[in-house]
């Protein structure tokens, strides 16, 4: 997921420490694991009779029962549950016994780009508007902001979906209702993501169809990254504003747009970015309903279809991925974190 | 959806309450600094939102007296006054049971209530005493803690809701728990980067100098000294927990119906949008973005007042 | 004579709310009028029609000696009249018709709310249907049924068939000039492995075939059946599952082949692609033994919608032509717009809930039975469209028993029986699918009235498999109603009596845990007897479904209204109950 956490990490000078994280973050994902199959196991469910089928007989669930071993103790189920994992075997649905790594190679691009998308036009517009949201020399717009950013963080995303598509699809047919692309267009999609992979194709008119796919559930995505980046960078820069050197900064009568979009920005902004990764790696798991309500074949909508059909394995593997995405930004965040803060000391 | 207005307290300035009095620290755990309040009422923003939140509050708490549609309210169908437009004796439409939308915002308005309230007091006290304990003690005891928590902050924190929705079956108790379980390791985590900052403090050190049981100094040193910004982030967290709930129940794992619920109203209401039943819908998103700001805003207001570099910023 | 019933049948289907001169409301007219202009031109339509239906004079059919559901005419699909066999024929057709192969052809999209799981033509047993009847056929199919006696089968792949007296041994005699879509010619043997590999594997819709001891192909054109015990074989190869015939290159396949995307069948359509997240599609298979004509659909995109709402929006905008699985209101809205079609076909889905016989005494099962709001709810909810059940068989399918004696709801009555059984103030747990909206609100408009005497229905939302396992696991301790549907795998009360109320010493669908020894023999005999005697059998469903009534096993709810969906720009839709939310595109005409 994060391919370079590892070597960053090593590169962040207090070794030992980073080792440690890294040791405690697979005993973070085994937690995850156990949870997840503990968990499942409260579920009132029937492993055996989801993989023989809505209407299988009952001899067909006994035989299927017998095959999958799931007779067997709670404790030795998980014990092979665990050993399966350790080997890498994501195993097979039990509801549509396609493989799993299959499935999740192909929704987690799908998921990835639009969490990526999202968080990115959350940045974009996010920052700035951040800094002018703690500017007091204009104070509109300063609240205009705030009222924006706080709006986004409060707006459920089915309903702004759901008023999005009404006006923006249907009554002014500007952009297409749901889905990744047109069900006309065809390109290979060596990646998965389709961003890349239609520039790839050559064909610009497979990019403009893919990213008009793109905007709405974006938009609907991007609402709460976007006011939380508001509200973080609004509030770091007020701290760094308030802060000796700016105020150095202004007696020796620096222009105020300097010391606003230079000065304080610069200091305010890891901590800003730091919070940042955490919503990708949030927005990645609350995903599933953007998913649901856009026909978005992604991670999200899997993992929620599998925790409502209680397809045990499916649960696992997209718990495991999410996880690891997640404990990689951590790990990342928690080591700046080191680097930034001196009284904060690892134990 | 499901947003959680997770603004990291920045210099925030209780994590110094070591300069101040103990009546003061004792006012610092219910969230009101000495003259906090007095700069609160100063902000118009303040008064307003604050105003939404209380509607909101004696709306749930009396919704029985406050419609004629009790009855509705409860869920009692009316199955001759299906899908009724806003008028003079619906004013704000009828459901597709055909009961009053008004009456039954009002009697969803206790269940968000009840689950808001509820998570978020589960989770802070969970919090803080995982928090507590992990910061003061650290070592080993830190360790342990904290990888729990991780484990349950690195869980997809939506799905973990449903997934534990979905093991107890839906009900409003399971709701709580359901969002509490993936809520709490939030305040774990704030109240133990306080407590490592406040355990370096001279006042602590003191403490621990001159022999006072570990569980007194958490008691009286640590937690109050660590409360006024959970207290804050807890009556910001109210409006996000208001629409994590409605997440839920629009994904069917909410309340059992006829319990009336913001988030099945919605989940309902949207299949009549498009045939112009709008006002279903339309009043329950309504109500779910209005409280959702509302205690976001208070949060900001309290979180600024707070800090005196920003006072003056709400007016 | 059928096919003209079968057009009177799927006329009235089409035109659910309009009167309509029937011959002309399916109609393939290509004059570009919508549904009631077909209506006022009866005779340009009704021509076009005729010309179109007529089976060719030369044409070959046999009439099938003795079996007791005689294939009197040919099979659905109108251009099928023309018999396929004759070259003769084929050229005239192209005659008067353009060559399909020179146009690019219709595109029609279909919103599908339900996951394509499983493409394997013998085990698939869920909604896959939607795509297999499309891509595979089967030896025969229910075209028509009167809902009292006898249903009427056409032959698709057989074109005719027939039964010794005790229905033990049967023959079918294949159509001629039917090939795979890789070329390779429709054989007794492909049949006989088909079927085989449904039934070696064991899966799904396998246990339909039970009754089959020996498959043998007599000739090139005819395979004979023989039967361990009297059964309607004709009747069960008209199933909607486990019963494809697959190629010969195909049928040595596994499961990943054919989930793969891999199909090799004889119907009017290829699998072209199948992504079960996204859609699968369908092309025109070129060389189909029935002919092309313009207007037809070329390419299907079955498209997986789960969002009702968003499937809404594609119909209205005309991003797709059909739909199904909408709240009942909304088709209303959706059939005052022009370009929508509302079509609400009768039903062979019984809804009911199953009453705990382990937890409820036969009193309170009979006052939950009389207290049930059965008119409030058709009239209301269904807005009047919806039958109420006369118990479990739908009246839509044969076996069926319209003069069943049903309760009227009666909540004084209800009251005096809890009263004089001593069973006030109880709370009765009331377990439905989660999400299922109109299993909701019936469970809340039936709470409102019981709260009236006393009784807290308490509703239990969750998933089917989470309640299924709960209500298998523990019987005593599980829920008191059990709210489920029940559709036919094939066309018999057998299916749905045996399923849902047969003695079961491991609770499987039976969630009632009713038991009964007189009911069961009843049935059982029934079943046996349904293969040579369909009046006899009749008789005994009928009484088996009396006894049900009696022991208050169940309330029966309702027969599910089938409404759905279609853009008006496509004539030819048939809702045909046995078929449900099957979409023959290659019946469909673009006007």
């Amino acid at each position: 997921m994060v391919p370079g956490a590892r070597t960053r990490i090593e590169r962040g000078g207090r070794g030992g420490a980073s080792l440690r994280r890294l040791a405690m973050s697979s005993l973070v994902i085994l937690g995850v694991v156990t949870i997840t199959f503990a968990v499942s196991r409260l579920v009132p469910s029937d492993p055996a009779s989801l993989y023989a089928g809505a209407r299988a007989r009952p001899e067909q669930v006994e035989r299927v029962r017998e095959d999958l071993n799931l007779g067997a103790p709670v404790m030795s189920q998980y014990v092979s549950y665990l050993g399966e994992l350790a080997r890498g075997d994501l195993g097979v649905s039990f509801a549509t016994k396609r493989p799993i790594a299959e499935d999740l190679r192909r929704f987690l691009p799908a998921t990835l780009e639009l969490a990526l998308s999202a968080t990115a036009l959350a940045v974009l517009i996010g920052i700035p508007a951040g800094v002018m949201a703690a500017d007091r020399a204009h104070r509109l717009r300063a609240v205009g902001i705030r009222l924006l950013a706080v709006t986004s963080v409060s707006m459920p995303v089915f309903w702004s979906a759901l008023f999005l598509q009404l006006f923006v699809a249907s009554k002014l047919e500007w952009l297409p209702l749901a889905g990744r692309i047109d069900p006309g267009t065809h390109f290979a999609t060596p990646t998965g993501f389709f961003l890349i992979d239609s520039v790839l194709s050559g064909s610009p008119s497979n990019f403009l169809d893919v990213v008009s796919h793109l905007i709405l559930p974006v938009l609907v995505m991007a609402a709460y990254p976007l006011g939380l980046t508001i509200r973080l960078v609004r509030s770091a820069m007020l701290e760094v504003l308030a802060s000796d050197h700016i105020e150095a900064a202004r007696v020796a009568q620096v222009p105020w747009r300097t010391v606003l979009w230079r000065l304080a920005l610069k200091n305010a902004l890891l901590p800003a970015l730091t919070v940042l990764g955490l919503t990708f790696a949030y927005s990645v798991s609350s995903a599933f309903l953007v998913e649901a309500l856009f026909a978005w074949p992604g991670l999200g909508k899997y993992f929620a279809d599998a925790i409502l059909r209680v397809d045990l394995p499916v649960i696992s593997a997209a718990v495991l991925t999410v996880t690891v995405v997640y404990v990689s930004v951590n790990l990342v965040l928690d080591l700046l974190q080191i680097r930034l803060d001196p009284r904060v000391v690892l134990s | 959806m499901a947003a959680r207005g997770r603004v990291r307290h920045f210099g925030c300035d209780a994590v110094r309450g070591g300069k101040r009095s103990a009546i003061q620290r004792w006012s610092g755990l219910l969230g009101t600094h000495g003259d906090a309040i007095w700069h609160y009422r100063r902000s118009r923003l303040g008064m307003v939102t604050a105003a939404v939140a209380l509607t909101f509050v004696v709306g749930a708490v009396f919704a029985p007296w406050l419609t004629p549609f009790a009855a509705a309210g409860r869920g009692v169908p009316d199955l001759s006054n299906r899908l009724r437009p806003p008028g003079a004796i619906h004013w704000l439409g009828t459901d597709e049971l055909g009961r009053d939308v008004l009456a039954r915002l009002l009697f969803g308005a206790r269940a968000s209530l009840v689950v808001a309230v509820g998570v978020v007091a589960l989770s802070v006290l969970v919090g803080v005493v995982v928090g507590a304990l992990s910061g003061y003690f650290g070592r080993w005891i830190d360790e342990v803690l904290m990888r729990i928590t991780d484990a349950f902050l690195a869980f997809p924190p939506l799905l973990l809701a449903v997934l534990v929705a979905a093991s107890l079956g839906a009900s409003l108790r399971n709701t709580v728990i359901a969002i509490s379980v993936s809520w709490w390791p939030w305040y774990a985590r704030q109240v133990r980067a306080q407590v490592l900052s406040l355990r370096t403090r001279p006042f602590i050190q003191a403490a621990q100098a001159i022999g006072a049981p570990s569980r007194r100094t958490i008691a009286v040193h640590i937690v109050p000294n660590v409360m006024a910004p959970v207290w804050v982030q807890a009556t910001a967290d109210i409006g996000a927990v208001v629409l994590t709930a409605a997440g839920l129940s629009f994904v069917g794992l909410g309340p059992r119906p006829p319990t009336a619920d913001w988030g099945v109203m919605i989940a309902d209401g949207r299949h009549y949008v498009l045939s112009g039943q709008w006002w279903i819908a339309g009043f329950a998103g309504l109500a779910v973005v209005v409280v959702a700001m509302a205690f976001n805003l208070i949060g900001d207001v309290m979180r600024d007042v707070a800090d005196p570099r920003t006072r003056g910023q709400l007016r | 004579m059928s096919e003209i019933k079968r057009l009177v049948f799927g006329g009235l289907l089409c035109v659910a709310t309009v009167a309509v001169p029937p011959l002309t409301a399916c109609s393939r007219d290509a004059d570009g009028s919508g549904a009631a202009n077909a209506a006022v031109e009866p005779g340009a339509a009704g021509q076009e029609t005729a010309a179109e239906f007529a089976p060719e004079p030369g044409g070959e059919f046999e009439e099938p000696a003795d079996s007791g559901s005689a294939q009197e005419d040919q099979p659905g699909e109108p251009p099928a009249a023309e018999p396929a066999v004759a070259p003769t024929t084929a050229v005239a057709s192209e005659g008067s018709r353009e060559n399909p192969r020179d146009g690019p052809g219709e595109h029609f999209v279909y919103a599908n709310p339900h996951v394509i799981g499983d493409l394997d033509p013998s085990s698939a047993f869920s909604s896959e249907h939607i795509v297999l009847q499309n891509v595979y056929e089967t030896l025969t199919r229910l075209t028509d049924h009167d809902g009292t006696t006898t249903e009427q089968l056409s032959g698709v792949l057989a074109e005719s068939w027939t039964a010794n007296d005790d229905a033990t041994v049967w023959t079918f005699t294949l159509r001629e000039g039917v090939t795979f879509h890789d070329g390779t010619a429709l054989t007794p043997q492909a049949v006989r492995d088909s079927l085989h590999r449904t039934i070696d594997l064991g899966l799904g819709a396998a246990f339909i075939l039970a009754p089959i001891e020996f498959m043998e192909a007599v000739d090139d054109r005819t395979i004979r059946f023989d039967l361990s015990y009297p059964a309607p074989l004709d009747l069960i190869m008209s199933a909607n599952f486990g019963v494809y015939v697959i190629s010969p290159n195909a049928v040595t396949q596994d499961n990943a082949w054919f989930n793969a995307g891999n199909a090799a069948g004889t119907g009017p359509y290829m699998l072209e692609s199948h992504d079960p997240a996204v859609s699968t599609r369908l092309v025109r298979y070129d060389d189909y033994w029935g002919g092309w004509s313009e207007g037809q659909v070329a390419t299907v995109d079955i498209r997986l919608t789960e969002d009702p709402v968003l499937a809404q929006q594609l119909i209205r905008n005309s991003d797709a032509h059909y739909t199904f699985n909408l709240p009942f209101d909304v088709y209303d809205s959706l059939a005052d717009r022009s370009g929508v079609d509302v079509v609400i076909g009768p039903s062979m889905i019984s809804l009911f809930g199953l009453l705990n016989t382990r937890r409820l005494s036969p009193e309170v099962r009979e006052a939950l039975v009389l207290s049930f709001p059965y008119d409030e709810i058709t009239a209301s909810l269904y807005g009047g469209r919806a039958v109420r059940s006369r118990g479990i068989v739908p009246q839509a399918m044969w076996g069926s028993h319209p003069e069943l004696e049903i309760p009227r709801t009666d909540l004084e009555a209800a009251s005096r029986l809890l009263d004089d059984a001593g069973m006030t103030d109880i709370s009765i747990i009331y377990s439905y699918d989660a999400g299922t909206i109109e299993q909701q609100q019936i469970g809340e408009v039936w709470k409102a009235g019981l709260a009236t005497i006393g009784v807290d229905l308490v509703l239990e939302p969750l998933t089917f498999d989470a309640r299924w396992a709960k209500a298998k696991a523990d019987p005593d301790g599980a829920q008191d109603v059990f709210v489920m549907f029940w559709f036919p795998t094939f066309v018999s009360p057998y299916d749905f009596l045996y399923s849902v109320f047969h003695t079961e010493e491991e609770p499987f669908f039976n969630l009632g845990y009713f038991s009964n020894g007189e009911f069961d023999t009843l049935i059982d005999e029934a079943d046996t007897l349904s293969g040579t005697d369909r009046y006899g059998a009749i008789e005994l469903f009928r009484r088996a479904q009396e006894i049900l009534v009696d022991e208050h096993a169940g309330v029966f709810m309702l027969d599910v209204p089938q409404a759905q969906a279609i853009r008006s720009e496509f004539r030819g839709f048939v809702s045909n109950p046995a078929y449900s939310q099957v979409v023959r595109f290659y019946e469909l005409h673009r006007r």
